[in-house]
């Protein structure tokens, strides 16, 4: 059988999820790991990273800013012919009519109706958010957690009753969510698309990391506790805000810290908590550590930590055990790893997990 | 609504890709601004590959993205379109290191057959490839091994994609690659031999 266990030189070079450790820098901590456990590979690792690197051989430095910079080079260069009439049906001067229309009709009822302002500025979030692409909207109405897998791959779990709207496809420079409810995140690590979530009035930035939100309809206060990587929060500025303060703040937050911010008067305060936990989920405990794991175990695991299903043959993987440290990547990344070290192949579909694999011997 | 694990490396999902190539073909500026942003930092390294003139192969990337635009209608055939890019890349690139090599000394005493001199591979002084036998025995492989490798390993093109960009027979591909890693496992073990001649008996 081809796991981890026996790869050769050879194996390592061929095996994708190794040259993006080594090109990229992927999976850092799970072949970290996965090398201090098993020093006797050490030196078929190290042979084939060599070769990786004498293959690709020295590279130029191109930073995003040339490659931007180039591109707008580029479409500036696309001689103007090429650009479309002027179509009188399609111009922005329309919208901004229908939105003088609406705001106009908006602003008599609330003359009408002083009441409604609160209602308002709730509107007005739900629409500011997800703009762009179709939008998706999950809510859990089970009792027991659910799994929501976003386009780029991160996991977000949901409590009963907590829901989260998404585009279908995220922007090209921001991956925006809007939630409400108790949820955990895994963000898939991408600094060149920070990871923002709105809920309630507080928006956080991430770049790729883990951490629980709750945010229920109607409470004053959202909080967010940490579990890995950076956070960085601050309130949604509205119109009025911008024009009366100055900077807004902003609270950069560390693993074990948790903010309470209170929708009102917008004041955070942060504090250091002994463990990571806000919504009493097993996922905020885990630490996806395995020794000699029986494979069987690991999947239990991973199916009570996400509220998933995880089909395989119980016979065929008995032998199977894993030793690895996870951190706080997607389930899907988890997968990954883990049927990379046990030659085994998933499929997802219908949140159900289908795994095959011929054994381990 | 549709689940699909999407591994954060494969920078987009290849559906994505797609839609946006047909709409960049339907004349999106849009998505032509993205295809070429995506694609322009791969395509320079691999540019880098022929010709250690940095100019060139920007003006080389900007003549091929400007003349994808102006063909675009007749390109939503495409399917792959990342072998598609590189390919085009690479014709330009070796037309243009042809037709220098006629006009200029520098390149003249290299006989053409083939794409680049050898002092193409620019060795950077800040890079951390430590490892000087290895420098040698990516040297010692003809040119387009070493190009097969890169399309390899680097940027993960299959053979059918590898034979399309330079012009060979899938088996022609096979066979490099195969040669090229024996190569570079051979110059490792050379070196391992002289450490550990004791202990090295049955790797022959």
């Amino acid at each position: 059988m081809n796991s981890y266990k026996d790869f050769e030189v050879k194996d390592w070079v061929e095996d994708l999820q190794f040259r993006r450790w080594v090109y990229q820098g992927e999976s850092d901590l799970f072949f970290r790991s996965y090398i201090q456990n098993n020093p006797s590979q050490l030196s078929a690792i190290e042979q084939a990273r060599e070769i990786l690197l004498s293959i690709r051989g020295e590279q130029d430095v191109i930073s995003e800013t040339e490659v931007k910079s180039r591109v707008s080079e580029i479409l500036d260069a696309i001689p103007a012919a090429n650009q479309q009439p002027f179509l009188w049906w399609k111009g922005n001067w329309l919208k901004i009519a229908a939105i003088l229309i609406l705001a106009f009709g908006i602003g008599l009822s609330l003359y009408r109706r002083p009441g409604a302002l609160n209602e308002l500025a709730f509107t007005f979030a739900e629409v500011q958010q997800p703009k762009k692409a179709r939008s998706m909207q999950v809510t859990n109405h089970t009792g027991n957690i659910r799994l929501v897998t976003l386009p780029d791959g991160s996991s977000v779990i949901l409590k009963p009753n907590a829901r989260i709207t998404y585009p279908e496809q995220f922007d090209k420079s921001k991956r925006e969510v809007s939630m409400a409810g108790e949820a955990f995140f895994e963000v898939v690590k991408n600094p060149a698309q920070p990871f923002i979530v709105f809920a309630g009035s507080m928006v956080t930035r991430v770049k790729g990391t883990s951490f629980s939100i709750r945010a229920n309809d109607g409470d004053d206060e959202v909080e967010l506790v940490v579990k890995s990587g950076l956070v960085e929060v601050s309130a949604l500025e509205s119109e009025d805000e911008v024009a009366g303060q100055p900077a807004s703040r902003k609270l950069i937050l560390k693993p074990n810290e948790q903010v309470t911010f209170n929708q009102k008067n917008k004041i955070m305060t942060a504090k250091l908590v002994e463990k990571p936990v806000l919504l009493d989920l097993t996922v905020e405990k885990q630490d996806f550590e395995f020794k000699r794991t029986p494979l069987t175990e690991v999947f239990t695991m991973l199916e009570k930590t996400y509220g998933i299903m995880i089909r395989f043959d119980a016979d065929a993987i008995s032998e199977c055990t894993i030793t690895a440290k996870l951190g706080d990547e997607p389930v899907s990344e988890k997968m990954d790893m883990i049927c990379s070290v046990v030659n085994a192949k998933y499929e997802l579909s219908n949140g159900v997990i289908t795994v095959t694999s011929n054994g381990c011997d | 609504m549709s689940l699909i694990p999407v591994k954060h490396s494969d920078n987009l999902p290849e559906a994505y890709l797609v839609t946006r190539w047909q709409q960049f073909c339907a004349g999106d500026k849009s998505a032509f601004g993205e295809i070429t942003e995506l694609n322009y930092a791969p395509l320079y390294h691999y540019g880098t590959r022929f010709t250690p003139d940095r100019d060139m192969i920007k003006d080389c990337l900007q003549d091929l993205f400007l003349s994808i635009w102006e063909k675009r209608e007749s390109l939503a055939e495409i399917a792959a379109i990342k072998p598609y890019l590189f390919q085009s890349l690479r014709n330009n690139l070796v037309r243009r290191c042809r037709r220098q090599s006629v006009f200029s000394e520098i390149g003249g005493n290299e006989p053409f057959d083939d794409i680049s001199p050898e002092s193409d591979w620019i060795i950077n002084e800040t890079d951390h490839l430590t490892s000087t036998r290895l420098r040698q025995a990516i040297d010692s492989l003809p040119k387009r091994q070493r190009e097969a490798l890169y399309l390899k390993y680097y940027e993960n093109l299959s053979y059918e994609e590898i034979a399309v960009i330079m012009g060979l027979q899938r088996q022609a591909v096979a066979n490099y690659l195969q040669y090229g890693i024996q190569k570079l496992r051979e110059y490792w073990h050379h070196a391992a031999v002289f450490l550990a001649i004791l202990s090295d008996i049955n790797w022959y």
